[in-house]
């Protein structure tokens, strides 16, 4: 089977940014088709999570339970990819319009992306909390123009306790975890 | 806690909207939005004119488009409430330090308008067009970019893996759910806090589901000699007609008047 017949395959290792480039280098095509279905699995799980629990919510702070796997980047770059394609099925499925879709995406598509450049598991849930903090609420605002502060502040609180409550000890027991270090490892 | 489950919201049929080639109704959409920032005034008019022609030309009926706009409903009133009581400008009415204002009441109204405008288009796209349809509207527009290093097939690919396997998910964390209920596990008492907690048991076993399931797909699509984009054929072609033509010409026609509406101004 000829090698590097993908676009991005072969070229990623001076294209290090981010993304499938990253996850798909230098990788033959057994390995590239298996993490692609981790890929998609994540996404699945992403999207899944957020259609089947309703956001819990005490008046207006509101917990997006699926936040809490922005962590998984810290244990595997394949989330990257993953957790912005869930994010994007989950916005388009049920989310609040178009800028929730492009802009939201890709805000959890920077952060999963920093949140694996971090280096102890207590930073890993940082990046998501502030970077859709700071993200969300601008382009929130830029269309019903409510007041920036007061929603990055409810954000924040609501990413905090997905990705600190649950999303800090899923990453503990995932990374100690034998049957993880399978996945994990590599393919 | 688990809610009925509309995967996706999707209702087929044979309309004007439901004939259109998904990169046409993406096109539009995108053109749309970016449009109603800057309408002003009767552009406004002109936008919800157009959304609604949609509404119409999607022989959709208006319950789903209402039902789509229920999670709107406290934003909308968060932001009527900044713009009525915060805009400075001639008072109206006032109720202790409350003052209303006839040019908050005016902002207000199009601010709600231009969000619920926003979320109306964008479900007329997700009603109309089925998400496997809409996958391969956006791995055909971002084929032009697969030279710069974009994974447009992959992309595409993953978006379709994993909406086949949403609901299928789902169901497994209802299971898990259960399962752990009968355990004796606890969901839905204590704080915030706990309760997000409490679904640790069911995130670590969907996981491991989740990976389980897709070495087993990988395998099965390199047993049928999958290997990527390359030279891959479909059985649904893609195909612009002449409606697709209409429809961006009509999208089109709209935004220049919105323009000019606002240069007017």
């Amino acid at each position: 089977m000829p090698e590097g017949q993908q676009g991005d395959t072969g070229r990623s290792g001076r294209n290090r940014r981010g993304g499938t480039a990253v996850v798909f280098g230098e990788m033959d095509r057994s390995d590239v088709t298996r993490s692609l279905t981790r890929v998609a699995l994540i996404a699945g799980v992403y999207a899944a999570t957020t259609l089947a629990f309703f956001p819990l919510s005490y008046g207006a702070i509101q917990v997006r339970v699926s936040e809490a796997l922005a962590v998984l980047p810290f244990l595997t770059p394949l989330a990257i990819p993953g957790l912005f394609v869930g994010c994007l099925l989950a916005n388009i499925l049920g989310g609040l319009g178009f800028n929730d879709i492009v802009f939201g995406s890709l805000a959890t598509f920077a952060a999963a992306y920093v949140t694996s450049r971090m280096r102890t598991p207590a930073l890993a849930p940082l990046p998501p909390v502030i970077i859709n903090a700071l993200v969300v609420p601008a382009y929130l605002s830029s269309v019903v123009r409510v007041p920036y502060f007061p929603l990055v502040i409810s954000i924040a609180i609501g990413e905090a306790i997905a990705c600190y409550a649950l999303g800090y000890p899923l990453l503990l027991y995932l990374s100690r975890h034998q049957g993880f270090r399978h996945y994990f490892g590599g393919p | 806690m688990m809610r009925q489950a509309v995967i996706g919201q999707f209702i087929p049929g044979n309309s004007f909207l439901h004939r259109l080639d998904p990169r046409t109704k993406i096109t539009a959409l995108t053109l749309y939005v970016i449009i109603l920032f800057f309408a002003v005034g009767w552009g406004y008019a002109a936008m919800a004119g157009l959304a609604l022609l949609g509404v119409v030309a999607g022989r959709l009926p208006l319950r789903y488009i209402l039902e789509g706009l229920r999670p709107l409903v406290f934003l909308l009133i968060i932001t009527m409430a900044f713009q009525v009581f915060l805009t400075p400008g001639t008072v109206i009415w006032h109720l202790g330090i409350l003052k209303v204002t006839r040019e908050g009441l005016v902002q207000g109204l199009y601010m709600a308008l231009r969000l619920l405008l926003l979320v109306m288009t964008t479900s007329l796209l997700t009603l109309t067009t089925s998400p496997i349809a809409l996958t391969d509207g956006l791995e055909s527009m971002m084929r032009p970019f697969a030279r710069l290093g974009v994974p447009a097939h992959e992309f595409a690919m993953m978006m379709t893996i994993a909406l086949r396997f949403i609901p299928t998910l789902i169901e497994e964390a209802d299971k898990i759910m259960k399962a752990q209920m009968a355990r004796g596990a606890e969901f839905s008492s204590g704080g915030l806090t706990a309760r997000a907690r409490s679904l640790l048991p069911i995130l670590v076993p969907l996981f491991v589901g989740a990976f389980r399931r897709a070495d087993e797909l990988a395998l099965a699509m390199e047993a049928r000699c999958y290997r990527g984009g390359e030279g891959r054929t479909r059985m649904r072609q893609l195909k612009v007609h002449a409606v697709d033509f209409v429809a961006l010409a009509v999208t089109v026609g709209v935004a220049a008047l919105v323009w000019r509406l606002r240069r007017g101004v």
